[in-house]
C-alpha cells in the first residue's frame, strides 16, 4: 500500500549527503553557465541543485549512453591453421547503484518506456539492464511546467501514481513523500533506511498534496490536443502535403531525437584502433538522418526532403499506440525548444488537427506561394 | 553583417543571394522561415534550385557570374517606377549620378539574357524588395567567389542604398561567414593590409601604437594575400618558409597542382593543425593543436558577435593551444610573449581595438555576448551598423557592368562547374570526415547533373564519372536532379576522394583575391569499368 510521510525541506541537503554516501546521485544542477542538466553530484553541499526549471537533458544518456563500447576484438593469428580470427570480448558497464533524484515525471515516464524497449521480456538488452537494475528514482512532482510543456495532454504529468520509487511533492515548507501505487519495494526501503529524515504524513497533508497536484495540471498554456490526433491518425494517414512541408524545414539535424527521452534507436560500428584490434560501438542514431535507411549502392526507400518526419512523428502516435496503448511522446517539450525549423511534435500535432478541421492546409504552415502578389 | 540574425525574423522580404541557406547557415534559415510563415515574402537568387530557393516566392535562377546585370536590371526597374528613396539617398549618399547613368544604359532584355531570368521575374522582385517597409539581402559565397566578386557585392549595396533598405532593423546587407569565427579572424587582423579591428599597417599614427603597445620596431609593407603565397612561381620563389595554422590548402585552395609545387619548393614548412592534413604531410614540422573544447577563449559570428566558449576537456595527448603555440615560437625566435591566458590576450586586444574596446571576458560569462563596435566597458554594443551615418560618412555608389567570367563553355569543355558545400561536412572535412556519423551521412563525391543532361550522356544514378577541365580531373558518383539547370554541374569540395580544386581556376577577383570557385568549364566522361 501507499506510504506517504513528510520532509522538511531543511532536511533535503543532509539526506542527499547521507545518499551520496551509499550511492552514486544524479540530480539536476545549475552549472556555473547558468545551464540545468542532470549531472553525477558528489557532494550536494557543494553545487546548486536546481528544481525549479527543466534540465537540458533526460535521464536517456545515463541509462543508454550516447556513444558506448559494446566489445572489443582482436585479430589473433592462428599459426596451426594458418588463419586469422577475430574474437569478440564483451564489456559490460560496471556502474555503481545509483539515486536519480529531481526526475519529473515527464522523464520517469520516458524510463518506463525505455524498459519495454530495453527490457522487453523476449530478453533484455544487458548494458540497459547493468544501469537499470541499479537505479532508484526519486521523482518531483512538477509544479514549473515551461512554456513548451504538454505532459498533461501525454499522460504522463505533472505527477505520477506509479513507476517510480518515491515521489516528493513541494507543499511549502515540506515536500511531501509517497511511495508508488504499484508497491515498489525500493521506496519503502528508503523510507525505512533514512526514517531520521523524514515525519509522518497527516491526512491533512495527503489533501493538501492533491491540491497542489491538481493545480499544477492547470498551469500549461500549450494548445495541443494530442488524443484527437491520435484518433485521427487511427483513422487516416496524415495529409501527405502537411508531411512535406514539416520535411521541407527540417533541418535533419537529430537534436529532436537527441534531446528527446524516448527516442532510442542506435546504431553499430566497429573503430578500428590497430591492425590487430578495435571495438565495437553503438551510437545515438535518429530516423531523420539520410543514412538511417540508406541502403547498398545508396538507394534508399525514405525520401530525405518529403518523408523524413513521418518515421517519428508516426512511431511516437500510432505505432506505439498499436504496441503498448500509448503514445511514447511524454511532452517534455525539448524537441520544440531544439528544433531549427520549426517542424516539431507539435506542430505535427496541431497540423493533423487543423486539416480535419479546415479540410486543407491554410494557416499551418506558409504554402511557399506569392498570394496576391 | 550590417544587421543581426534575429532581425531577420521581422523583415518583410528577404532577399537571398548565393546562398545554400538551409545547408550552410541553418540557424539562419530557421529566421528565414519563421518570417516566410509571419507572411515575409523570399527572393532567391541562385543558379541552383536549392531547398531555400525551392521555398521562395521568387527564384531567380541566374546564369553563374551574372549578379551585375540582374541587380542593375532590379536597380531598372526600380528607377523606372519610380520606387527609389530619394530622401534617403539624399541624406545619407553620394555618387548616385554614376550609378543612374549605368542604369539608363542597362537594357533589360539584355540583362534578361545574359541572366537567363524572365523580365517578369526581374520587375516582380524588384518592386517586392522596394516597396517593403523592410527589406533584407543575406548574400554568401555565390556572390563573392566570383572574378568580380568585389563588384558583385558593390552592387547589392547599391540596391540596399537606392532604396533606403539599410541603416535600420530588419534591413541591411548581410554576408553570411561561412563558420564560427571567420568573421574574427579578420576582425583580428588576419589580413595582409591591416592590425585588429580593420587598422591600416599603412596609417603612421595606428603604426606608431602598436609598436609602443609591443616595444618593437613594426613594418607598414602590405602583406601577400594567400593565392600569391601558394601560387608563387616556383622558379623564382617568393617565399622560403611558411607556417600554416588550421587551414588546408591542398584541398581548400584552386589549382591544386600549383599549391603542391608552391608548398614543396619551400625551404620549410610548418603546419599546426588538429589531424595530419594533407597539407600536413607536405610539412617539415607538424604541431599537434588543440580543439575548440580544448581551450577558453571567443569568437566572433557573423552579426559581429563575441562570444566567450568555455574549455570543455583537458587538452588531448601532447597538443597545445594556438596561443601557447605562438608564444613558444616567440619565445625561441627571442621575443618573450608571455600571457597568462586567453582573458590576458582579449584585454590587450580591447586596448589596441577601438572595435573591441569593451570587450573584456568578465562581460562575455553568461550572455550570448557582445556586437561590435563595442567601444568601451559601459558600451553595450552594436544591433545594426551605419545607423544615422554610414561608418565612411556617406554612402559612395559604385556602379558596375557586367564582367565575363573567366571560363567560358565551349564545344569541349561544355559543362559549368559550381562548387559549393555539403550539410555533413566542413571544409576540407579534416574533422567531419573523420566523425563516422557524419560520413555515413555523406562520404561520396556527389556530382549534380541535370537529367536532360544525364539522359544524353547515357548516365546513371551512382555512375561513376570523370569531370576534366583544362587543369586536371576528378572522378564522381553522379546525382541525377533538376536542382541544377542544364549545363550546370555542382559538386562539394570536401573529399579528398576528388579534390575538385584540381579542377578550378587560379583567376580572382583583382580587389578581393577570392578566387572563381563559382564557375570553370568542364566536361564529363562516363567511366568505362
Amino acid at each position: 500500500m501507499t506510504v506517504t510521510a513528510l520532509l522538511k525541506k531543511e532536511n533535503l541537503t543532509p539526506l542527499l549527503v547521507q545518499l551520496c554516501q551509499q550511492r552514486r546521485l544524479v540530480a539536476p544542477v545549475r552549472n556555473s553557465y547558468g545551464d540545468t542538466m542532470f549531472s553525477v553530484i558528489d557532494d550536494p553541499t557543494a553545487v546548486e541543485i536546481d528544481l525549479i526549471n527543466q534540465p537540458q537533458n533526460s535521464i536517456k544518456s545515463f541509462l543508454f549512453p550516447q556513444t558506448e563500447t559494446l566489445s572489443h576484438y582482436r585479430l589473433d593469428h592462428n599459426d596451426e591453421t594458418g588463419r586469422s580470427d577475430y574474437q569478440f570480448h564483451a564489456t559490460l558497464p560496471q556502474v555503481p547503484p545509483t539515486v536519480y533524484f529531481g526526475v519529473r515525471s515527464c522523464d520517469m515516464n520516458a524510463v518506463l518506456y525505455l524498459d519495454k524497449i530495453f527490457n522487453p521480456k523476449a530478453g533484455a538488452d544487458p548494458y540497459y539492464q547493468q544501469r537499470r537494475k541499479n537505479a532508484t528514482f526519486i521523482t518531483l512532482a512538477c509544479q514549473f511546467p515551461e512554456a513548451n510543456c504538454f505532459c498533461d495532454k501525454t499522460q504522463s504529468g505533472p505527477s505520477m501514481q506509479r513507476g517510480f520509487d518515491l515521489q516528493l511533492t513541494d507543499i511549502g515548507s515540506h515536500y511531501h513523500v509517497t511511495t508508488a501505487q504499484d508497491d515498489c519495494s525500493r521506496g519503502h526501503d528508503l523510507l525505512s533506511q533514512f526514517s531520521a529524515s523524514f515525519c509522518s504524513a497527516s491526512a491533512a497533508d495527503d489533501t493538501t498534496m492533491r491540491q497542489v497536484n491538481e493545480k499544477a495540471q492547470t498551469m500549461f498554456s500549450l494548445a495541443v490536443d494530442v488524443e484527437r490526433c491520435v484518433t485521427l491518425l487511427n483513422d487516416s494517414p496524415p495529409s501527405a502535403p502537411l508531411l512535406q512541408q514539416l520535411a521541407a524545414r527540417c533541418q535533419g539535424c537529430a537534436g529532436c531525437a537527441f534531446v528527446c527521452p524516448t527516442c532510442s534507436c542506435f546504431t553499430i560500428s566497429d573503430q578500428k584502433l590497430s591492425d590487430q584490434h578495435g571495438e565495437r560501438v553503438r551510437r545515438w542514431d535518429a530516423c531523420t538522418f539520410t543514412g538511417f535507411t540508406k541502403m547498398a549502392g545508396n538507394h534508399n526507400p525514405v525520401d530525405g526532403e518529403s518523408q523524413r518526419m513521418t518515421k517519428r512523428f508516426l512511431h511516437k502516435l500510432q505505432h506505439d499506440v498499436a504496441l503498448y496503448g500509448q503514445v511514447s511522446c511524454v511532452g517534455c517539450g525539448r524537441c520544440v525548444d531544439m528544433c531549427f525549423g520549426g517542424v516539431d511534435i507539435v506542430r505535427f500535432i496541431n497540423g493533423v488537427c487543423a486539416v480535419d478541421d479546415e479540410g486543407s492546409l491554410a494557416g499551418t504552415v506558409g504554402d511557399g506561394s506569392l498570394g496576391d502578389e | 553583417m550590417t544587421n543581426s540574425i534575429a532581425e531577420i525574423e521581422f523583415a518583410q522580404v528577404i532577399l537571398v543571394s548565393g546562398s545554400n541557406t538551409t545547408v550552410a547557415h541553418p540557424q539562419v534559415a530557421r529566421r528565414i522561415y519563421d518570417a516566410v510563415d509571419r507572411g515575409a515574402k523570399l527572393i532567391v537568387i541562385d543558379p541552383r534550385s536549392t531547398r531555400i530557393a525551392r521555398l521562395a516566392h521568387i527564384h531567380l535562377q541566374i546564369e553563374s557570374g551574372s549578379d551585375i546585370p540582374l541587380l542593375n536590371g532590379i536597380m531598372r526597374c526600380i528607377v523606372d517606377d519610380n520606387l527609389q528613396d530619394a530622401a534617403f539617398m539624399a541624406a545619407q549618399t553620394e555618387n548616385y549620378q554614376a550609378l543612374n547613368d549605368t542604369l539608363m544604359a542597362v537594357n533589360l532584355d539584355e540583362v534578361a539574357a545574359i541572366t537567363r531570368v524572365d523580365k517578369a521575374l526581374i520587375q516582380q522582385a524588384a518592386r517586392l524588395y522596394a516597396t517593403a517597409e523592410c527589406s533584407t539581402i543575406c548574400y554568401c559565397l555565390g556572390v563573392t567567389q566570383h572574378i568580380c566578386g568585389t563588384h558583385n557585392v558593390q552592387s547589392y549595396a547599391n540596391l540596399a542604398m537606392l532604396t533606403g533598405q539599410v541603416a535600420r532593423e530588419s534591413t541591411g546587407v548581410n554576408p553570411l561567414r561561412g563558420q564560427n569565427n571567420v568573421q574574427g579572424s579578420c576582425d583580428m587582423g588576419g589580413l595582409p593590409n591591416v592590425y585588429p579591428g580593420y587598422q591600416a599597417v599603412t596609417d603612421e599614427v595606428v603604426q606608431a601604437k602598436f609598436e609602443q603597445a609591443w616595444g618593437v620596431p613594426l613594418s607598414n609593407t602590405v602583406g601577400r594575400p594567400l593565392l600569391e603565397m601558394t601560387h608563387g612561381d616556383s622558379t623564382a620563389k617568393a617565399l622560403s618558409a611558411m607556417l600554416i595554422v588550421g587551414e588546408n590548402p591542398m584541398l581548400s585552395d584552386p589549382g591544386l597542382t600549383h599549391v603542391e609545387a608552391t608548398l614543396k619548393s619551400l625551404d620549410f614548412l610548418v603546419v599546426a593543425d588538429l589531424f595530419l592534413t594533407e597539407t600536413a604531410q607536405l610539412a617539415d614540422v607538424v604541431f599537434p593543436a588543440a580543439s575548440f573544447a580544448e581551450k577558453t577563449g571567443t569568437v566572433t559570428n557573423s552579426e559581429r558577435r563575441v562570444q566567450l566558449m568555455n574549455q570543455a576537456i583537458e587538452p588531448i595527448g601532447e597538443c597545445k593551444n594556438d596561443g601557447e603555440i605562438i608564444m613558444e615560437l616567440s619565445r625561441r625566435m627571442g621575443y618573450e610573449m608571455d600571457y597568462p591566458d586567453s582573458a590576458a590576450v582579449m584585454d590587450e586586444i580591447a586596448a589596441l581595438t577601438p572595435l573591441y574596446g569593451g570587450m573584456h571576458h568578465d562581460r562575455l560569462i553568461g550572455s550570448w555576448g557582445l556586437q561590435w563596435p563595442c567601444l568601451d566597458r559601459n558600451h553595450p554594443g552594436t544591433n545594426y551598423l551605419h545607423k544615422n551615418k554610414f561608418s565612411r560618412g556617406k554612402g559612395y555608389f559604385s556602379p558596375a557592368n557586367h564582367i565575363e567570367p573567366a571560363e567560358a563553355t565551349d564545344n569541349d569543355y561544355p559543362f559549368v562547374l559550381i562548387t559549393g558545400r555539403a550539410y555533413h561536412h566542413y571544409h576540407t572535412g579534416t574533422v567531419t570526415r573523420r566523425c563516422s556519423m557524419l560520413n555515413r551521412e555523406h562520404n561520396i563525391p556527389w556530382l549534380d547533373i541535370h537529367p536532360d543532361d544525364a539522359n544524353r550522356l547515357g548516365l546513371n544514378f551512382a555512375d561513376k564519372v570523370v569531370v576534366a577541365s583544362r587543369r586536371g580531373q576528378c572522378t564522381f558518383s553522379v546525382c541525377i536532379t533538376d536542382s541544377v539547370k542544364r549545363g550546370d554541374l555542382y559538386c562539394d569540395f570536401h573529399f579528398h576522394e576528388a579534390p575538385v580544386n584540381l579542377l578550378t581556376l587560379t583567376a580572382a577577383d583583382p580587389i578581393a583575391h577570392c578566387p572563381e570557385f563559382k564557375r570553370c568549364a568542364v566536361q564529363v566522361i562516363k567511366e568505362v569499368l
